[in-house]
């Protein structure tokens, strides 16, 4: 029963974080119409639990580090309100960062407690300001690499549709492998390195997966939307460069062993596509929308997981 | 490999609709010449229902290919281009049936000294007809290449419509027609040109389907 509890907020979290940023990889393709929800929700949920599980572990290292000097009682309140913040955010239709939520949260707890980690946090503030730059640069790269490719080959409109169909299946299982490798730390990371007695990381890892796979069959179609047509209309190919180039981004950071924001590397990529098409195509209305959320996250779910902790720990803890 | 057959099948259908629509046009010169040469209208009523069923047989090729389409895993995109194409390309083999038609019910007798400058409108109608079939048909093997053919149409259809103003020029300046048959002659004319100017507005929607299409 004690363990339940902790696990449950991560859990809590999976499920958001899989509502949240799911979207990112398979919303391009769902909202320009290329793959029904349904098939996307599916194919998503597979290659998320199949990442958590083979290669989820680096990153949960990296964020038990993180949090070595918190208790039971904060990291199951920081789960919590990274999980609730990450809800509020969806049902506003907003991608946001589970990443920034859990490390806004676990601030949150360190401020309280005094153990904060600034030198481990600037790591990994560090990476969320990489995240969308190396996104955007990266789909420069794929968006010329990919239309020298097509445009060489004679081919039909026909099969320039398959190949992009094709591509945009592949690089959306590899987008929802590489966002379970590498943000499944941010559901159930906390609890790692044998915090929670008879819970082992695999064990972390797979509910990690699992849940978050229930939050895309269950709560991503809100954002996908968002992602899909808000920030800027696109088209088959420039669906593929986006997801292909949140996909590089997303996996060498899951390699590092840093839990970066799939939204925060949709979203530059997008806009790498913005820069080489024109800026004039881009939703800044939208992208600002998306900027307040990035701001808002870590900073709600610090408040949150603070305000909690300062109103939970003296009901726990027995007066002297 | 499943793909591969179904995507061959709609190139397949595709195929067929611009041979069919350029058999519809070269039955359509053909009737024109015959009535040229013989006058006979019991020929052209023959000729008229060659051009009828042609037209016909387009248009079920037309709805197959959309039918084949929303049952094939084709981008919701490339199928509304298609199909966009396929009804602009249809207004080809329309038009030509309908001037025929009109000729044939309007009991319009074409003067022999507007022989030359109609034939030279025809055969324009033919060159502009051949590019733009060209031009579709690179969308299914080569689409980057599509919009080459389609700067010839655009010359092409310029000059029908030189051809076409001298024409009416001639038709109202001369003195051997009565006002009716001037009208009915001009409104041939109008017609004949028309073909170009359908085949330039097909032309004009594959511009643009390449141009979405490239980087």
């Amino acid at each position: 029963m004690i363990s339940f509890l902790p696990l449950a907020g991560g859990a809590f979290l999976g499920w958001s974080l899989g509502g949240n940023d799911a979207p990112n990889v398979f919303g391009t393709a769902v909202a320009s119409r290329i793959i029904s929800f349904r098939k996307a929700a599916l194919l998503c949920s597979a290659a998320i639990i199949a990442g958590a599980f083979l290669q989820g572990q680096a990153g949960l290292a990296t964020l038990g580090d993180f949090v070595t000097r918190q208790n039971m009682t904060g990291l199951t309140i920081a789960s919590i309100a990274a999980a609730t913040t990450v809800t509020a955010m969806t049902l506003f239709r907003l991608p946001v960062s589970a990443s920034q939520a859990i490390v806004g949260a676990i601030s949150g707890i360190s401020l309280a407690t005094g153990t904060m980690e600034w030198s481990l946090l600037l790591k990994v503030v560090i990476c969320w300001l990489a995240t969308p730059l190396g996104a955007m640069i990266i789909a420069c790269v794929v968006y010329k690499l990919l239309g020298f490719g097509i445009s060489q080959v004679p081919m039909s409109i026909l099969t320039r549709d398959k190949i992009l169909w094709s591509g945009l299946l592949i690089f959306g299982v590899y987008g929802s492998y590489a966002l379970g490798a590498n943000n499944v730390a941010n559901a159930t990371g906390i609890f790692a390195n044998g915090r929670i007695a008879g819970v082992t990381d695999q064990h972390l890892v797979l509910l990690g997966g699992v849940t978050m796979a229930l939050g895309v069959i269950t709560f991503s179609k809100r954002v996908m939307f968002t992602v899909g047509s808000g920030i800027m209309p696109l088209d088959a190919f420039t669906s593929l460069v986006a997801v292909a180039a949140m996909s590089f981004t997303l996996h060498i950071f899951a390699m590092i062993g840093v839990p970066v924001s799939t939204s925060q590397g949709i979203v530059g990529a997008i806009m790498g596509i913005g820069l080489m098409r024109g800026a004039q195509a881009m939703q800044f209305k939208t992208l600002g929308r998306i900027g307040i959320g990035w701001v808002l996250t870590p900073l709600v779910a610090l408040i949150l997981s603070a305000a909690s902790w300062a109103i939970v720990t003296p009901i726990l803890t027995p007066a002297s | 490999m499943i793909f591969v057959n179904k995507q061959k099948k709609v190139e397949g259908q595709l195929d067929l609709y611009r041979q069919t629509v350029s058999e519809c046009y070269q039955g359509f010169l053909d009737a024109i010449m015959r009535y040229y040469q013989c006058g006979d209208r019991e020929q052209l009523t023959d000729d008229y229902h060659k051009v009828h069923k042609l037209e016909s047989r387009a248009d079920d090729i037309r709805r197959e290919i959309g039918v084949m389409l929303y049952s094939k895993s084709i981008f919701p995109e490339s199928r509304g281009d298609i199909l966009n194409l396929l009804e602009m390309m249809d207004k080809v083999p329309n038009q030509t049936e309908s001037t025929l038609g009109m000729i044939l019910t309007h009991h319009i007798k074409l003067p022999e000294e507007l022989r030359t400058m109609i034939v030279e409108l025809l055969r324009l109608g033919d060159l502009c007809i051949e590019a733009l079939l060209e031009s579709a048909g690179k969308l299914f093997s080569d689409f980057t290449s599509a919009t080459v053919a389609i700067g010839k149409i655009d010359q092409l259809e310029s000059d029908a419509d030189v051809v076409e103003m001298n024409l009416i020029e001639k038709i109202f300046g001369s003195a051997i027609y009565s006002d009716m048959q001037k009208i009915l002659l001009r409104d041939v004319v109008v017609n004949m040109a028309g073909i170009t100017d359908k085949a330039e507005n097909a032309g004009d929607r594959i511009r643009v389907i390449a141009a979405k299409r490239m980087i």
